[in-house]
């Protein structure tokens, strides 16, 4: 089985974010691995050591390769950086364009990647690729077993009414929730190792990319400023004591805040 | 012309669900400032509670009637729905930030090389009916407002509960069915069965009101007193990764960073500490209530109505006071 991983190093979600200005964010250096593409490696990995194989980390990122790192460190063979600072301001779509243009061509039975990214929580690129690829895709599995003869797998699908149980031809794109299995930690030594590891690196300009499908150029939506959440109205906290806090409670729910 | 705004009719066993009344409602706002028509794009089969209780609420009704499309996949719809788009070139197109809409919009949009803005929580337009969205980043510590460019459709995937569903008077769509053939050698996914959630209740994304407990509940038997406060409330019952982590409750009930985003009109939260990871899940519920035993406990600072409190002493009096006042 030839699996390539989609990985991308995120913003912790400790990490604070600040509103520089309107259409800038500042982001705390307190990065790590999504969450979620971690569970896309432990995924891949447990296929290949049943059915060998190899395994590739990819990320499209100009500045950080830890998430390959981690990738390897966990036990990937090989990780690939696609960075070109003319990629900056690429979204999601952009991102999935450039994916298939590296992918196009190479052979493969699998792609994984997260449900969604730690950052923008959009859950764009792995179906958007696929669509490229022209290959099917399922969302957000928290089963998966694979049969290599028959090219086909059996994944479970977390839907709003309960799980659904799918077949799906191989080659095809699937996004990892939680559920699907618990990531291991890699040993120290292997993160040792991984520090050194050969990451191969492509620009867009090889794949050719033509400038304005990527970068902030290529945008459909567009940012016009972000904002803080909003903001919450200071808690009201009902001191009386029991059980007349419970009765008074009722009464807010009703007459203040009209919910019930 | 002013071309339509579109709204695709989520279904469940025939009945239509809620996000897609909240849709057509905000739609049909929306077409009062642009005199755009609205439409609800219905797929499936046996479609006929669904097609009727849609008709108070849009100006059309594009009916697509296949066996091969239901139960859902992505390219059963995508196959359906993409010569449809082509052709009719809507100015908008809307799905619930669903298990169906996210999965769906991003594939139609990379085909169609058009602008999706996924999980906003806020939506507005222009009298040229350009739409501008707002939508959580880093999990709702950051709002991003954004506007579509030129491209058609507008494609977004919404939240439940963004808008209110309200009765239109008067208003009675027009059914139009839509021939479609569907080749089934191209469809490459089939959906064996649907293991069913076990209760009746709303997923906790749906639910308007949602109750929940954490690891001050101490133990998977003690959800008891959570689940009757529901059944009173007609809730739906969350918790925290902590809890799921135990083993307590299934991991579909889990709200947060790595669960899933509510927007409940109501959200209860007992024994529940307030870590970040799960106050990321609760930041577009409108109304919060937490009670929990540590007066410095975190999720005080995100609630409306808090108390300090034991939580077994609260809770089941909560459920008879709510019995008696609800009941009169
Ligand atoms: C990458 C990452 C992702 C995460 N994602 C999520 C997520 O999606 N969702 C999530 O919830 N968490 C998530 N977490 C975990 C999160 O950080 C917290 O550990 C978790 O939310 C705590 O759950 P809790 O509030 O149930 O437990 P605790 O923090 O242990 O809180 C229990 C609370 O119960 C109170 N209590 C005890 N007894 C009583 C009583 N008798 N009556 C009333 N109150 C009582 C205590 O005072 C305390 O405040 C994530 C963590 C990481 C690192």
């Amino acid at each position: 089985m030839d699996i390539f991983v989609l990985v991308k190093q995120v913003p912790d979600p400790e990490a604070t974010i600040r509103i520089k200005t309107d259409t800038e964010l500042e982001i705390e250096n307190k990065y790590f691995t999504n969450f979620f593409d971690e569970i896309a490696i432990e995924a891949a990995l447990r296929l290949k050591e049943k059915f060998g194989g190899k395994v590739t980390v990819l990320t499209v990122d100009h500045r950080r390769v830890d998430a390959l790192r981690r990738g390897i460190s966990m036990g990937a063979d090989e990780a690939v950086q696609i960075a070109d600072p003319a990629l900056e301001g690429s979204d999601p779509f952009a991102i999935a364009r450039i994916l298939t243009a590296y992918l196009k061509d190479k052979p493969f039975d699998l792609i994984l990647a997260g449900r969604q990214a730690m950052d923008d929580d959009s859950g764009i690129v792995g179906i958007a690729l696929a669509e490229a690829l022209n290959i099917p895709h399922v969302h957000s599995i928290i089963g998966l077993e694979v049969d290599p003869s028959k090219k086909e797998a059996k994944v479970i699908r977390e839907v709003e009414n309960g799980k659904e149980h799918l077949t799906c031809p191989l080659p095809a794109l699937f996004t990892c929730q939680k559920g699907l299995n618990t990531p291991r930690i890699p040993l120290v030594m292997n993160v040792m190792k991984a520090m050194k590891a050969q990451i191969k690196k492509v620009d867009s300009a090889s794949l050719g990319m033509e400038p304005n499908k990527v970068g902030s150029s290529s945008l459909q939506v567009k940012v016009l400023r972000y904002l803080p959440p909003p903001k919450r109205p200071p808690v009201k906290m009902i001191k009386e004591d029991y059980p007349e806090n419970v009765k008074i409670l009722v009464r807010l729910l009703r007459e203040e805040a009209k919910v019930l | 012309m002013a071309k339509e705004i579109w709204v695709l009719a989520e279904h469940q066993e025939g009945k239509v669900k809620g996000i897609t009344f909240e849709l057509l409602s905000g739609s049909i706002e929306f077409s009062k400032q642009t005199g755009q028509k609205v439409a609800a794009i219905l797929l499936g089969s046996g479609l006929e509670e669904a097609t009727k209780s849609l008709i108070p609420f849009a100006d059309k009704i594009y009916l697509l009637e296949n066996p091969l499309l239901s139960p859902y996949t992505s390219d059963a719809y995508e196959s359906a729905l993409l010569p449809l788009l082509k052709e009719h070139e809507p100015s908008i197109f809307l799905g619930g930030a669903t298990s169906t809409g996210k999965d769906l919009f991003p594939r139609l949009a990379m085909h169609l090389e058009t602008g999706y803005a996924p999980d906003c929580t806020e939506l507005s337009v222009n009298e040229e009916g350009r739409l501008t969205i707002k939508r959580p980043l880093f999990g709702g510590k950051v709002f991003a407002e954004m506007v579509f460019s030129e491209a058609r459709p507008q494609m977004a995937t919404v939240r439940n509960h963004t808008f209110l569903i309200r009765e239109n008077p008067g208003r009675s769509a027009e059914v139009l069915p839509i021939p479609t053939r569907l080749d089934p050698s191209s469809l490459k996914k089939r959906v064996i069965h649907l293991e069913k959630s076990p209760g009746a209740r709303l997923d906790i994304t749906e639910a308007d009101i949602v109750v929940a407990a954490g690891r001050g509940i101490k133990g998977p038997e003690n959800f008891k007193l959570i689940e009757d406060l529901a059944e009173v409330l007609n809730a739906s019952v969350g918790t925290t990764r902590a809890v799921v982590d135990e083993g307590w409750r299934d991991l579909k009930d889990q709200i947060g960073k790595s669960g899933k985003n509510i927007s409940a009109r109501l959200y209860m939260a007992f024994g529940i500490s307030g870590a970040i990871h799960h106050i990321l899940g609760i930041g577009t519920c409108k109304t919060i209530v937490a009670v929990d035993t540590d007066p410095n406990a975190l999720i005080f600072n995100y609630a409306d109505y808090g108390i300090v409190g034991d939580l077994f002493k609260i809770v089941p009096a909560l459920t008879e006071e709510l019995k008696r006042v609800l009941a009169s």
